[in-house]
C-alpha cells in the first residue's frame, strides 16, 4: 500500500510543480494553454490508474492461489486408476 | 454394393474391385452399409469349410506365397487413419468461418471505398483504407490466436496415440512366426495368448481357457470365454469369433484370421466414425445468426441514409461511400476478438478442472445439451469388479465398494466371515503384480481374472496380507475353472496345530456348490443343510442376481486326517479325493460398481433439465442396477416389465404410460420403426438401452437430434465412437478411453470423471449468458460510433468522430471489459433452470438489439455529442452556428473561417479543434461505457445484489481509463493518432449521462424483477 500512497501523492505534487514553473508566464499572450502541465497531470493520472488495476489483478492473483489447491486435491484423490 | 455385405464377403475379390472402383461415390451408400449389423459368417462355418474358404490348412497354415498374395490383394491389415485436414485447410477456417466473413466483408467494403475516392478525388482521406487494413488485421491475428489455441488441444490428443507396432504370432508353412500385426492376412492361423492384443478378426479352432475382454467392442466389464463352438447367430455374442483390437486376458487359443484392417468389426466402426458427417455446433449457429441481425441492421441503416444522402443533394459516388461507410461503422471490430477470447478462458477454466475441449466452440455446446447419453462400463462405473455384498449367517451384508474405501463396513466379527474369507483368498489364482507394495491396494495392479482380482483385493482390504495366508496354507494340488464343473477347486495344508493335515476349498457357481453340500456354516458351526436353509440361499442368490451381480459361492471341508495323511498324493485327474459332502460357507457377488461422484452428477443433470439416457452394451438386468444405482432410474420409478410383475399381469396388458422408466434391449431396438422410437424417446423420462451394438447407439442418438434435442454422448469404448462423433458433444474418456474414441470426440474428461460433465454443463450456461453481456456492452458503443458520422451526412456539421477514434474504442478501450463480463459470475443458479432452447432462446436477439442500439446507445451518442459541442462552443463555435458549416470547414483552400465571435480560423487550426472534439467524444464514450459495463454485468439482477466481486471487471474499467488518458495526454498522439490533450472540464460532460444510463437500467431492471412475465420482461429482457 506504500507504494500506491506514494504514487497517489506524486500525481497530486506533479501537475502542482509543473504550474509553479509556470508562475511566471506572460498572461497577455492571448490562447495560451498550459498544454504541458495538463500533459504531465494526465500521463500521472494514466499511470496511477494503469498501475491501480495492475495491483488489482495481482491481489486478485493472490488470493486465487490460495483458493485452487483446495477444490484441487479431492479432484485427483477420486480420480479412479483402472485395475486390471 | 447393391447386395449386402455378407453375400459381398464371400466373393471377397468381387467387393474388393467394387472398392477400387469408386471408393467416392458410393460414400453415403457405405456408410448405410455401414451402419447395419456386422456381416461375419464364419462363426456358423464348420472350422474346415472356413479353412476351404481362405484356402489355408488348420496345422500348416497360410504358405508364404498365399500369404503375400493376400497381402498385395486386401492390404495391410491396420485401421485406415481418419482423413486428416491439412493445416492450412484448418487454418483457413479458422480465417474465414463464422464471425470472421463479416469482418472480411468489412475490409474489402472499406477498400472498394477507398478505391472510389482515390479515383475520385486528388487527395483521398486515407480513413478508409486505414479501416480496411485494421479488420484485415484484427480478423488475420483472431484466426491465428485460435488456429494456435486449437493446435494446441491437438496437440495434447496427438500425445494418446499408442505408436507402438502391434506383433502377432502366425503359422505359416508349419512354422510358428513373430510378425508385425500389420503384415497378418485372412486365413492366417493366429495365436494368442494371455496379455496379448488380437491382431485381426479372429475364428477360433481350439482354445484352452481362452477369456477375451470386449469391454472396448461391446461395454461388458467381464471377460468373455472365446471356444471354437459357435453359440449364437449374432457374430458378436458368438464365442468363437475373437475380435480385432480387444485384449486376450488369459489362456490361449489358435484361430484363422478372417477379416483383417478396415474389414474387421473394429475397423467397420472407425469407418463408421470417421465418415459420419457433424453438423455446426449450436454457438455457431448462434453466430450465425447474430451476423444475420447486425447485417440486417447495417443494410437498413445504409440503404436509408444512402437514400436520404441522395435526396439532400449528393453525388451517387459520395452517397456510395456514406453507404459503404454506414454499413462498415456496424461492424464490430472487436466482438470477434472478444468471443474468442471468452471462449478460451473458458476452455482453459475447463481444462483446469479436467475437461479438455478440442475444439473452442464445443465450450458452449454441453451447456446448451438437453440429453447426455451415457455409456455405462467405465463412465458411470468404475470398470473393475468389486465384492459387492456377500450372504453368510443367513444375512446379506454389505461390502464397501466406494473408490475410497469411505463407505461402510460390514460385520466382520463372524467366525463364518474368517472361513469365507479363507477360502476366496485361497481358492485364487489372482496375484498382485510385484513392487506395488506403496500403493492403495485398490490401486495396485492384479494379475488374473477380474472376479478373482476383486475376491483378493476385497479380502486383503479386510483381513490382511492373503500372500501370508497363502504361504501359511501353501497349495497342494488344484483344479481351475472350467465350463462343465463350473466351480474351481483346490487343497491347502492346514496351519500348524489343526487337526486334519489337509483343507479343500472351492468357489464357483452356487446351485454347483450348494449341489455339493450337504452341511452349511452358520456363526461358525456346521450344520446339516435342511430345505429351510436351502430356500433362504435361494432367496438370497436370486436377490443378488436381480441386483445385476455376478454371484459365487463358496464351500470347504477339512479332509479328515485318517483317509488323507500328510503326504497323500492328491491326483487332480482322477480326483482320488471326495469333492461331495462339502460344507457351504457362503455367497460372494461382485459387480462393476458405480463411480462415487456418479449419482450427485446425474441428480444434478436433471434438476437442470437434461435427460440422462444410459446406452450400455452390457446386459438388461445389469444395466438396469447401476442406472437404479446411480439414479438414472429414480427411486421409485417403475419399468412396464416392474409394473406387470407388482400387478401380476402380463406385460402387454401394462399401459406404457404409466411407467416413467423403461429398459430397452438392443434386439428389440432393431425392430422396432421410427415412430415407435420417437414415442419411446418422447414418453418415457428414463431410459436405458442394454445390449445395444454401436450402430445402435448411433440410431439412439439421430432419434434424440429428430425430436430437437442437443445431445451429449460419453463414451469410453470404440463401440461409443460413432455415437460421440454425431453427437452435438461427444465426451470421451482420457484415462481408459479408446484412441478411437478421443478422436471422434469434442471433449476428453482428464480424470474419467463422470462428474466433470456437470462442470462442463455448468461453464457452458454461464458464457453462453456472459456472451450475452459481452456482446450487449460491445455492441452499445456502436451507435455513439455511427451518429457522428449520420449527423456528419444529414446537417452538414464538422466530424465530431473520426475512424481513427472508433478503431481506438473498439480495439482498444472497450476490448478489457468486455472480455472481463466473462469472468461474471452466474446471476442466479444457473444449475436449476430448464436447458436452453435452441429455437427459442438466442444469444442475439432483437430485445438486445433493442437495448443496445435503441436505449443505451442513444443515451451514449447524446453524452458524445455534448462534449462535442462544449468543446466546440470553449473554442467560439456555437452549435447552431455549426449546422451546414461542413463544406466551409472541410475546405482546404478556406482560411478565414469565422467562428460565432467573428474571429478567423485557419485550415490547420480548425482540424486541430476538431480532432479535439474526436478526442472528446473518445473520452465521453469511454465514461458512458463504464456505467455500460457495470449495467451489463446482470441481465435481471440489480448491481447491488451482484456485488462488484469481478475483479477483472474493476481492473477493466481502470485500464480503459488509462488508456483513454494516456492516448490524450501522450505526447507524439496528435501526430500519430491525431488525438489531443482535453482540459480536466471536457472530461466531466458525459458523466451526467453515465449517471443517466445506470439509473435508467436499475429502474428497467426493477420494473422486471417485479413484474415477471410483464410488458418490460417482454420486450427488454435479452
Amino acid at each position: 500500500m506504500d507504494l500506491v500512497t506514494l504514487v497517489v501523492f506524486g500525481s497530486w505534487l506533479a501537475p502542482a510543480l509543473a504550474s509553479a514553473e509556470n508562475a511566471d508566464k506572460d498572461y497577455d499572450s492571448a490562447f495560451e494553454y498550459d498544454y504541458e502541465s495538463l500533459r504531465i497531470g494526465g500521463l500521472v493520472f494514466a499511470v496511477v490508474l494503469f498501475v491501480l488495476g495492475i495491483v488489482l489483478i495481482v491481489t486478485k492473483k493472490c488470493s486465487c492461489s490460495s483458493d485452487k489447491p483446495r477444490p484441487k486435491t479431492p479432484d485427483e484423490e477420486t480420480a479412479v486408476p483402472i485395475a486390471q | 454394393m447393391g447386395y449386402g455385405r455378407s453375400d459381398s464377403y464371400r466373393v471377397a475379390t468381387t467387393q474388393d474391385k467394387d472398392k477400387k472402383e469408386s471408393p467416392k461415390k458410393k460414400g453415403g451408400k457405405d456408410l448405410d452399409d455401414l451402419k447395419k449389423e456386422v456381416p461375419i459368417t464364419e462363426h456358423k462355418m464348420s472350422v474346415e469349410e472356413v479353412c476351404r474358404k481362405y484356402a489355408t490348412d488348420i496345422v500348416q497354415g497360410l504358405t508364404n506365397a498365399k500369404a503375400a498374395e493376400y497381402l498385395i490383394r486386401d492390404g495391410p491389415n491396420a485401421l485406415t487413419p481418419p482423413p486428416t485436414t491439412p493445416e492450412w485447410v484448418k487454418f483457413c477456417r479458422q480465417l474465414f468461418g463464422g464471425f470472421s466473413i463479416l469482418l472480411w466483408i468489412g475490409a474489402l467494403l472499406c477498400f472498394l471505398a477507398y478505391a472510389i475516392q482515390a479515383a475520385t478525388e486528388d487527395e483521398p482521406a486515407g480513413d478508409n483504407l486505414y479501416l480496411g487494413i485494421v479488420l484485415s488485421a484484427v480478423v488475420i491475428i483472431t484466426g491465428c490466436f485460435s488456429y494456435f489455441q486449437e493446435a494446441k488441444s491437438s496437440k495434447i490428443m496427438e500425445s494418446f496415440k499408442n505408436m507402438v507396432p502391434q506383433q502377432a504370432l502366425v503359422i505359416r508353412e508349419g512354422e510358428k512366426m513373430q510378425i508385425n500385426a500389420e503384415q497378418v492376412v485372412a486365413g492366417d492361423l493366429v495365436e494368442v495368448k494371455g496379455g496379448d492384443r488380437i491382431p485381426a478378426d479372429l475364428r477360433i479352432v481350439s482354445s484352452h481357457g481362452c477369456k477375451v475382454d470386449n469391454s472396448s467392442l461391446t461395454g461388458e466389464s467381464e471377460p468373455q470365454t472365446r471356444s471354437p463352438d459357435g453359440t449364437h447367430d449374432n457374430p458378436l455374442e458368438t464365442r468363437n469369433i475373437a475380435f480385432f483390437s480387444t485384449n486376450c486376458v488369459e489362456g490361449t487359443a489358435r484361430g484363422i484370421a478372417v477379416c483383417t484392417g478396415d474389414r474387421t468389426v473394429m475397423g467397420r466402426i472407425a469407418t463408421l466414425t470417421s465418415g459420419l458427417e457433424t453438423g455446426k455446433t449450436p454457438i455457431a449457429k448462434e453466430i450465425e445468426h447474430f451476423i444475420q441481425i447486425i447485417t440486417g441492421v447495417a443494410v437498413f441503416l445504409g440503404v436509408s441514409f444512402f437514400i436520404l444522402s441522395i435526396v439532400l443533394g449528393y453525388s451517387w459516388l459520395e452517397a456510395v461511400i456514406f453507404l459503404i461507410g454506414i454499413i462498415v461503422a456496424n461492424v464490430p471490430e472487436g466482438l470477434l476478438a472478444t468471443v474468442t477470447v471468452c471462449l478460451t478462458l473458458t476452455a482453459k477454466r475447463m481444462a483446469r478442472k479436467n475437461c479438455l475441449v478440442k475444439n473452442l466452440e464445443a465450450v458452449e455446446t454441453l451447456g446448451s445439451t438437453s440429453t447426455i447419453c451415457s455409456d455405462k462400463t467405465g463412465t458411470l462405473t468404475q470398470n473393475r469388479m468389486t465384492v459387492a455384498h456377500m450372504w453368510f449367517d443367513n444375512t446379506i451384508h454389505e461390502a464397501d465398494t466406494t473408490e475410497d474405501q469411505s463407505g461402510s463396513s460390514f460385520d466382520k466379527s463372524s467366525a463364518t466371515w474368517v472361513s469365507l474369507a479363507r477360502i476366496a483368498a485361497l481358492c485364487n489364482r489372482a496375484v498382485f503384480k510385484a513392487a506395488q507394495d506403496t500403493l492403495p491396494i485398490l490401486k495396485r495392479d492384479v494379475a488374473g481374472d477380474a472376479s478373482e482380482s476383486a475376491l483378493l483385493k476385497c479380502i486383503e482390504l479386510s483381513c490382511g496380507s492373503v500372500k501370508a495366508m497363502r504361504e501359511k496354507n501353501k497349495k497342494v494340488a488344484e483344479i481351475p475353472f472350467n465350463s462343465t464343473n463350473k466351480y474351481q477347486l483346490s487343497i491347502h495344508e492346514t496351519e500348524e496345530g489343526n487337526e486334519n493335515s489337509y483343507l479343500l476349498v472351492m468357489k464357483g457357481a452356487p446351485e454347483r456348490i450348494l449341489d455339493r453340500s450337504s452341511h452349511i456354516m452358520v456363526q461358525g458351526k456346521e450344520q446339516p443343510m435342511d430345505e429351510e436353509m436351502k430356500e433362504a440361499f435361494q432367496n438370497a442368490y436370486q436377490e443378488l442376481g436381480g441386483l445385476g451381480e455376478r454371484v459365487l459361492g463358496f464351500c470347504h471341508v477339512f479332509l479328515p486326517e485318517d483317509k488323507y495323511p500328510k503326504g497323500f498324493a492328491f491326483d487332480t485327474d482322477e480326483v482320488n479325493f471326495e469333492t461331495d459332502n462339502l460344507c457351504f460357507v457362503g455367497l460372494m457377488s461382485m459387480i462393476d460398481p458405480p463411480r462415487a461422484a456418479v449419482p450427485d452428477a446425474v441428480g444434478k443433470c436433471r434438476s437442470a433439465g437434461i435427460k440422462v439416457i444410459m446406452v450400455t452394451g452390457d446386459h438388461p438386468i445389469t444395466a438396469k442396477a447401476i442406472a437404479k444405482g446411480v439414479g438414472i432410474i429414480s427411486e421409485g420409478n417403475e419399468t412396464v416389465e416392474d409394473i406387470a410383475a407388482r400387478l401380476n399381469i402380463p406385460v402387454s396388458q401394462v399401459n406404457p404410460r404409466d411407467a416413467k422408466a423403461c429398459v430397452i434391449h438392443g434386439t428389440d431396438l432393431k425392430d422396432l420403426s421410427q415412430d415407435q422410437m420417437d414415442d419411446i424417446l418422447r414418453n418415457h423420462t428414463e431410459i436405458v438401452f442394454a445390449r445395444t451394438s454401436p450402430q445402435q447407439k448411433l440410431i439412439i442418438v439421430e432419434g434424440c437430434q429428430r425430436l430437437g434435442a442437443i445431445v451429449a454422448v460419453t463414451g469410453d469404448g470404440v463401440n461409443d465412437s460413432p455415437a460421440l462423433k454425431k453427437a452435438d458433444i461427444g465426451v470421451a474418456m482420457g484415462i481408459s478411453g479408446s484412441d478411437v474414441s478421443k478422436q471422434a470426440a469434442d471433449m476428453i474428461l482428464l480424470d474419467d470423471n463422470f462428474a466433470s460433465i456437470v462442470t462442463g454443463v455448468e461453464e457452458g450456461r454461464l458464457i453462453f449468458d456472459n456472451l450475452k453481456k459481452s456482446i450487449a456492452y460491445t455492441l452499445t458503443s456502436n451507435i455513439p460510433e455511427i451518429t457522428p458520422f449520420l449527423f456528419f451526412i444529414l446537417v452538414n456539421i464538422p466530424l465530431p468522430l473520426g475512424t481513427i477514434t472508433i478503431l481506438c474504442i473498439d480495439l482498444g478501450t472497450d476490448m478489457v471489459p468486455a472480455i472481463s463480463l466473462a469472468y461474471e459470475a452466474a446471476e442466479s443458479d444457473i444449475m436449476k433452470r430448464q436447458p436452453r432452447n435452441p429455437l427459442r432462446d438466442k444469444l442475439v436477439n432483437e430485445r438486445l438489439i433493442s437495448i443496445a442500439y435503441g436505449q443505451i446507445g442513444m443515451i451514449q451518442a447524446l453524452g458524445g455529442f455534448f462534449a462535442y459541442f462544449v468543446v466546440l462552443a470553449e473554442n467560439g463555435f456555437r452549435p447552431y452556428d455549426l449546422v451546414g458549416i461542413r463544406l466551409n470547414w472541410d475546405d482546404r483552400s478556406n482560411n478565414d473561417l469565422e467562428d460565432s465571435y467573428g474571429q478567423q480560423w485557419t485550415y490547420e487550426q480548425r482540424k486541430i479543434v476538431e480532432f479535439t472534439c474526436h478526442t472528446a467524444f473518445f473520452v465521453s464514450i469511454v465514461v458512458v461505457q463504464w456505467a455500460d459495463v457495470i449495467i451489463c454485468k446482470t441481465r435481471r439482477n440489480s448491481v447491488f445484489q451482484q456485488g462488484m466481486r469481478n475483479k477483472i471487471l474493476i481492473f477493466g474499467l481502470f485500464e480503459e481509463t488509462a488508456l483513454a488518458a494516456l492516448l490524450s495526454y501522450c505526447p507524439g498522439m496528435d501526430v500519430a493518432l491525431r488525438m489531443y490533450p482535453l482540459k480536466p472540464s471536457w472530461w466531466f460532460c458525459a458523466f451526467p449521462y453515465s449517471f443517466l444510463i445506470f439509473v435508467y437500467d436499475e429502474i428497467r431492471k426493477l420494473i422486471l424483477r417485479r413484474n415477471p412475465g410483464g410488458w418490460v420482461e417482454r420486450e427488454t429482457y435479452y
